[in-house]
């Protein structure tokens, strides 16, 4: 009964959001996040026709919507990166190499998985896959999150919804997928009925942040030579290398 | 390919993250007219919460000898609960000094289109650095005073002096080595 209430509440969110975010002219600025409502909304009456008249192609079609809107999501996480860091070029090279490393430490390690376990792709639940493509999705939203922090990247209303929403329901995601195949009976329940609700969660976050359009801050001025930059750096070098000092000099003789 | 403890450590990074993010967003937001991203001088590079002479006083051995000299037991109680006050004090206010520090670099870099990314890897691994110092200063008051920080200080210092010691003699011995034997050759 819950999960119905869910399921249709959830429905008539992702409808509002999308009529909100083409009358509010936001769907040109956020367009991967508006396709990727669109499409979730739009595969709802697909897989309930297949559960409903096709039982035998259900889970064909269930995981293929599935994998679509996982595609579509890591759309949706570089859309966040390049809204929230165009004003900031140097932020975002740092945040891509950051990624880029990230990504080939994620491809290596499932190389050498697959080198010394080459069972595990025809033994792996489609469960097991999908939650090893949303754990890096998840890790890239950590450091997208975490060079907003340290750089007091000003977001929008709008791109913070977009983030808090998003990053809600991956990191839910990614938990429960970790445990639904080694879990319990009781404990499976749970994970199976969390998933919608916090899409369910984000749903609510991305209306309440997506209501109309709100501009991301842009910061006054910027260092733009290479010298002030690198001047900086070493002021800032010189700093905390005073900071290492005074607290050394405090303590030892 | 990821299992459960990592799941969660990722998820629950994560969900932390986004409500650092969540809190600070709109702070951030709104005092960013205030906040200038002009660079920093460099007459700004002294890190001072209080002067060094002040902060030396508070490892110091000399204060807690006068105080035991009283030999009164509740005045050793209060100096030990006073000065261990102070020291914790001292090491936040430098935690917050440095934590400053990197803040305000960030925010005089953050738009420069010539961000260096080892340039930055660097200063945030000298950060972790500090902060990990503070962090590891912090508990050894907090657990055993600060009289025992300096004492266990000096103990490193003439440890690792000895070590130099040891080292500096090792290679004095090995380069008369090579040099006799590339003599005898």
């Amino acid at each position: 009964m819950l999960s119905q209430a869910l399921w249709w509440s959830g429905v008539a969110i992702e409808i509002l959001l999308l009529v909100r975010g083409l009358r509010g002219k936001l769907a040109s600025r956020y367009p991967i996040f508006y396709c990727y409502i669109s499409l979730v909304l739009f595969q709802e009456p697909f897989l309930f026709a297949a559960y409903r008249w096709y039982p035998q192609i259900y889970r064909n079609v269930y995981w293929t919507a599935e994998f679509l809107s996982l595609m579509l999501g890591c759309a949706v996480v570089f859309e966040i990166y390049r809204v929230g860091l165009s004003a900031f070029p140097g932020t975002a090279r740092v945040a891509r190499n950051v990624l880029a490393f990230l990504f080939a430490l994620a491809l290596a390690r499932g190389i050498a998985e697959a080198w010394t376990d080459p069972r595990w792709w025809m033994e792996a639940a489609t469960t097991d896959i999908e939650g090893a493509l949303r754990a890096v999705e998840a890790l890239a939203i950590v450091i997208l999150a975490a060079s907003f922090l340290f750089y007091s990247i000003p977001l929008g209303k709008n791109l913070r919804g977009l983030l808090l929403g998003y990053g809600f329901f991956l990191s839910t995601s990614v938990i429960s997928l970790a445990f639904v195949s080694t879990a319990g009976n009781q404990l499976r329940h749970f994970l199976s009925s969390a998933y919608p609700a916090s899409y369910f969660i984000a749903l609510n976050l991305w209306l309440a942040h997506l209501w109309s359009y709100s501009p991301n801050p842009v910061p006054a001025a910027s260092v733009r030579l290479e010298q002030e930059y690198q001047r900086v750096a070493a002021a800032t070098h010189r700093r905390l290398q005073g900071a290492r000092g005074y607290l050394a000099r405090a303590v030892r003789p | 390919m990821i299992g459960g403890p990592g799941a969660l450590l990722v998820g629950g990074l994560l969900l932390f993250l986004l409500l650092l993010l969540g809190t600070r967003g709109i702070a951030a937001a709104r005092g960013l007219s205030s906040k200038s991203d002009l660079p920093l001088h460099d007459d700004a590079a002294e890190i001072v919460p209080c002067p060094p002479e002040f902060a030396l006083q508070i490892f110091s051995r000399a204060d807690w000898e006068f105080a035991s000299a009283i030999k009164s037991h509740k005045i050793a109680k209060l100096f030990r609960s006073e000065r261990k006050a102070v020291a914790l004090l001292w090491v936040r206010q430098t935690s917050a000094a440095i934590q400053r520090v990197m803040r305000e670099h960030a925010q005089a870099t953050r738009g420069s289109g010539d961000l260096e990314f080892t340039t930055e890897v660097k200063l945030v691994l000298r950060y972790a650095e500090l902060m990990l110092l503070c962090g590891a200063l912090f508990l050894a008051i907090q657990s055993a005073g600060p009289l025992w920080v300096r004492g266990v200080a000096l103990y490193a210092d003439s440890l690792s002096q000895h070590i130099a010691d040891v080292q500096q003699a090792f290679s004095a011995t090995t380069a008369r080595r090579e040099i006799s034997s590339i003599g005898s050759s």
